[in-house]
């Protein structure tokens, strides 16, 4: 075509043109997007998950980010690196709606060094603020895999026994640089049961192979940017719990949210625990959640009483977590032409037009691809059964 | 003499103090002066207390050491031995000026790091005001709760990371041309820790070098020069420095030739190029090497020699570290090229060897992941809360179905009437009571507050929280107490919180009541000092009970 010479390189440019790859048919679907999602679901129940099995729900999770000088190829637009921060925003944030009680800290390793960007910590507005300046940082140097899964360990090795502990680690670069043997190190971190799963950039390193499966962990290799959204989320989930997890109870407080108003008698007014450090105007206010044992008031849940230790957090966090415990059971696909004509999808209502339809196994109610990944990955419940139950 | 149970390392005669004689003895820990035949010393001090030491200029006829304490004193010493003078005080200041980093650091190090956590952090200063200049807890208190909970973070962030050495470092230099037929080369300290560490001659010959004969500039610009550096490895006689380096390095690799290599699968001897001609395969006679090799060969094998002799020394760095902590582990822990994860992970078995190299991990079949499955009973609880159980009230069916019907029939014959639903008193207080500013829309009233309460006020209070919150965490840490250490640390927390509320809370609780102010804003507070005081007396009283 003429238009080629004239037009850079692909791979040159900044960002792609997306909608260049897109095609319509003769009756104006984008097929390719109904192809994608078919894919994706694929994909998603290739690596699907287990029946009931104990999890490890509350999790503290260090993200190690490779930030050398592979990061700065142009594969994932604009480069890697920003195309990795970006990815791990949403991650943060997905993480800590799906596992209230849990903590993540960030971890970038560069020339030769590795570098604590943030610590483990329950808010996310930390971590995301540290990601957004993050994407200044040059990229400069090899990565060192020891160096930054030690300085992880330090802190994951005095975790209670009950929480999981785990690393995912971010690898580019074909190669490490370690001041010492790291199957000693990959020894320790299989004592003290850490559990390490790697999402390679490049292609597959022996290191990160024997890695993975000596701790437990699971290794990827990213084929594009969706793929890669992809494994990153899967880390979402709670991994199953292996055996030798100690069973402990675990206290927690549930603080009733009280508000006041300031003609009541015994109202007062008090400084939030949480605020005491920022230097913004926020003052004294009303209401708040009073930590039952040591009766210091936090604004928002879940959080750690800074007074006495004590988790708060309120019924509906942990039952967010249940979902997990209860897994939605994977819809059957039928093709079209096995059911009578003219069927629509029970959840959106509309017409049945893809080639195949996913029933519920319970209900047999009918659903078509899109709601059927919206009810898998958002709302984890059928539909037609609650209804059904409540008219029962 | 004191000195008989001190190491004395070293001692100098003919040194004048303040117009007097005498001689001057450096030790391990102090350095000492005493006059001529006396037996005691006049003047010692520890090297922890010096500062710094000076020397007096090279062209004076005098020539003098002075010690600067960290006080502010000082002492000088005038060597008057006519012969050896300068090569006295020469010798008294290197050893000084080896001994005293090693004691600088302990003494200063925590003021130092204590002033600057102060520094750096206003609130923490602030806090440090509140407790401790008004003597609510003792300073020593303070720093010990504060130096546990930040000191670790800071040693490990602080601490110097132990780093390896990049593949690539000597070509990351890159030299560039500099117009004018020469190159330069850039060197960081990475990179030059790196060639020492590679290179532990090279790192022996700047020691003895630098900065007596060499300065570092010409120093590095002989390395890069010396065939050392480069690849065709001819000797070029005595007169570079390195050529020494390069046959230290020959013994090196015949030593290791000699350890030879535990793999069984692996024999070294018999390992050389016997080709015909290029695609011929090999030829069953042995060649043997040829004496006479012509010169290409030899920097060839040169090189290949260099190969060898640094991949075996980065191997013997992986194992030296780990040193054989058992005898599995030493018969397997050839990390050389041919091992494999065998020999770390799994018995020692030449068997297993084998089997791994025919076996390919990623042609088996996957086993999912280990999981343990869970054991729940009841699992209708997790839908919703547990439900208190009461008496029922039973109604039948029958019942149920009339009322149904009943309400039906109501629904169906409902008339509005709109006109008597409420007086129009009732109606008008209630929209007063739900329009903003009513009885019943109090919540919003955030900005209220704060205006009420004037700024300054705030932000004592804000103090006041801040230096309650630190003393309380120290309270809740205390519990479960496990220790007897534990049980006096409570009490005295408790002491110093009442303390805590006398000498603050109490003042500024007046102050603000004599400002009019109706808002009860300490009392958050106060609720938060009983609740501990509440806990700790249950906790008491429960020990009573125990003992009885």
């Amino acid at each position: 075509m003429d238009e080629e010479p004239e037009r850079a390189k692909r791979w040159e440019g900044g960002y792609e043109r997306t909608w260049e790859v897109l095609k319509e048919d003769e009756f104006g679907s984008l097929k390719a997007t109904v192809e994608e999602i078919l894919f994706q679901s694929k994909r998603k129940r290739a690596l699907e998950s287990h029946g009931q099995v104990r999890l490890g729900m509350m999790r503290h999770l260090y993200v190690v980010i490779d930030s050398s000088r592979t990061m700065e190829d142009m594969d994932l637009r604009p480069n890697r690196l920003k195309a990795t921060l970006k990815l791990m925003e949403a991650f943060v944030e997905e993480y800590f709606d799906q596992n209230p009680i849990s903590q993540v800290g960030l971890i970038t390793t560069k020339n030769k060094r590795a570098e604590k960007l943030t610590e483990l910590a329950g808010n996310p507005k930390k971590h995301l603020a540290a990601l957004k300046k993050a994407r200044d940082a040059a990229c400069v140097g090899e990565p060192s895999l020891y160096n930054s899964l030690n300085l992880a360990m330090q802190t994951l090795k005095h975790m209670p026994g009950h929480t999981s502990r785990e690393i995912v680690v971010i690898f580019s670069s074909l190669t490490t640089c370690d001041p010492a043997n790291i199957y000693e190190l990959i020894k320790t971190l299989k004592s003290l049961k850490i559990r390490v799963s790697v999402i390679g950039l490049s292609a597959e390193v022996r290191v990160c192979t024997v890695l993975t499966r000596e701790t437990g962990g699971t290794y990827h290799v990213c084929l594009d940017e969706s793929h890669f959204k992809e494994l990153l989320m899967f880390h979402v989930k709670p991994p199953p719990a292996n055996a030798q997890s100690e069973c402990s109870l675990i206290r927690m407080g549930f603080p009733q949210h009280t508000i006041a108003s300031m003609c009541d008698q015994d109202s007062k007014p008090s400084f939030s625990m949480s605020h005491l450090d920022s230097t913004s105007e926020v003052g004294l206010s009303l209401g708040g959640y009073f930590c039952p044992q040591c009766h210091a008031k936090h604004t928002e849940l879940p959080v750690e009483c800074k007074i006495c230790g004590l988790t708060l957090v309120s019924a509906p966090h942990l039952a967010r977590s249940f979902h997990h415990l209860f897994p939605l059971e994977a819809f059957r696909e039928t093709p079209l032409e096995e059911l009578p004509a003219d069927r629509f999808c029970h959840a959106c209502q509309g017409k049945l037009k893809d080639k195949i339809v996913f029933t519920c196994p319970f209900c047999s109610g009918v659903f078509c691809t899109e709601c059927d990944l919206f009810i898998h990955d958002s709302l984890h419940c059928c539909p037609s059964c609650i209804n059904s139950q409540h008219s029962n | 003499m004191a000195s008989l149970s001190e190491e004395v390392l070293l001692v100098l005669k003919k040194v004048r103090q303040r117009k007097q004689d005498g001689t001057l003895y450096l030790m391990a820990e102090r350095i000492a002066w005493g006059p001529e035949g006396k037996d005691r010393f006049t003047v010692s001090h520890l090297y922890s207390d010096i500062r710094c030491q000076k020397i007096s200029p090279d062209g004076k006829a005098k020539i003098q050491l002075q010690l600067v304490l960290h006080t502010g004193e000082s002492s000088t010493f005038h060597f008057s031995n006519d012969s050896s003078a300068l090569t006295d005080r020469e010798a008294a200041k290197d050893l000084l000026q080896q001994l005293l980093p090693k004691f600088k650091k302990k003494a200063n190090k925590e003021l130092e790091e204590k002033n600057r956590m102060l520094q750096e952090d206003p609130v923490l200063f602030q806090l440090y005001k509140d407790l401790v200049v008004s003597q609510v807890i003792s300073a020593e208190e303070f720093w010990a709760n504060r130096m546990s909970t930040t000191n670790t973070e800071n040693t490990l962030s602080d601490k110097k990371q132990d780093v390896g050495i990049s593949a690539a470092f000597l070509a990351d230099i890159r030299p560039q041309t500099d117009g004018c037929n020469g190159l330069r080369y850039n060197l960081t300290p990475d990179i030059i820790e790196s060639i020492f560490r590679t290179y532990p001659a090279v790192q022996q010959k700047y020691g003895e070098n630098v900065p007596h004969n060499l300065t570092e500039k010409e120093f590095w610009t002989r390395f890069f020069q010396s065939h050392y550096f480069h690849r065709d490895r001819i000797s070029t006689g005595a007169l570079d420095i390195f050529s020494e380096c390069a046959k230290q390095d020959e013994k090196g690799l015949k030593s290791m030739v000699v350890q030879g290599v535990k793999n069984p699968l692996v024999n070294l001897l018999s390992l050389e190029d016997k080709t015909i001609e290029e695609g011929y395969g090999f030829s069953a006679a042995a060649s043997t090497s040829n004496p006479n090799r012509t010169g290409k060969e030899n920097s060839n094998s040169a090189i290949i020699k260099r190969f060898n002799h640094h991949s075996a020394m980065i191997l013997a760095a992986g194992s030296r570290r780990g040193d054989a902590p058992n005898d599995q582990a030493s018969e397997t822990s050839s990390t050389d090229g041919n091992s494999r994860d065998s020999d770390l992970f799994q018995p020692p078995i030449k068997k297993v060897k084998l089997q791994e190299a025919i076996d390919y991990l990623d042609l088996q079949r996957e086993d999912g992941p280990k999981t343990v499955a869970l054991n729940l009973k009841k699992s209708d609880r997790y839908a919703h809360g547990p439900v208190p159980l009461e008496s029922q009230k039973y109604t039948t069916s029958q019942d149920i179905i009339n009322s149904i019907t009943c309400i039906r029939h109501e629904m169906a014959n409902y008339v509005p009437n709109l006109a008597q639903v409420l007086t129009s008193s009732a109606v008008s207080s209630a929209i007063a009571a739900l329009s903003p500013g009513g009885v019943l829309m109090q919540t919003g009233t955030q900005q209220a507050i704060n205006q009420m309460v004037p700024s300054e006020v705030q932000g004592e209070l804000k103090h006041l929280y801040i230096a309650a919150g630190e003393l309380l965490r120290h309270f809740w840490t205390c519990f479960p107490v496990n220790s007897p250490f534990l049980e006096e640390k409570v009490v005295k927390m408790r002491s110093n919180l009442e303390r805590f509320q006398m000498t603050k809370l109490r003042p500024f609780q007046e102050k603000v009541q004599r400002q009019y102010l109706s808002a009860n804003i300490t009392g958050h507070l106060e609720e938060m000092l009983q609740t501990a005081y509440n806990k700790l007396h249950a906790w008491q009283t429960r020990r009573m009970m125990r003992k009885i």
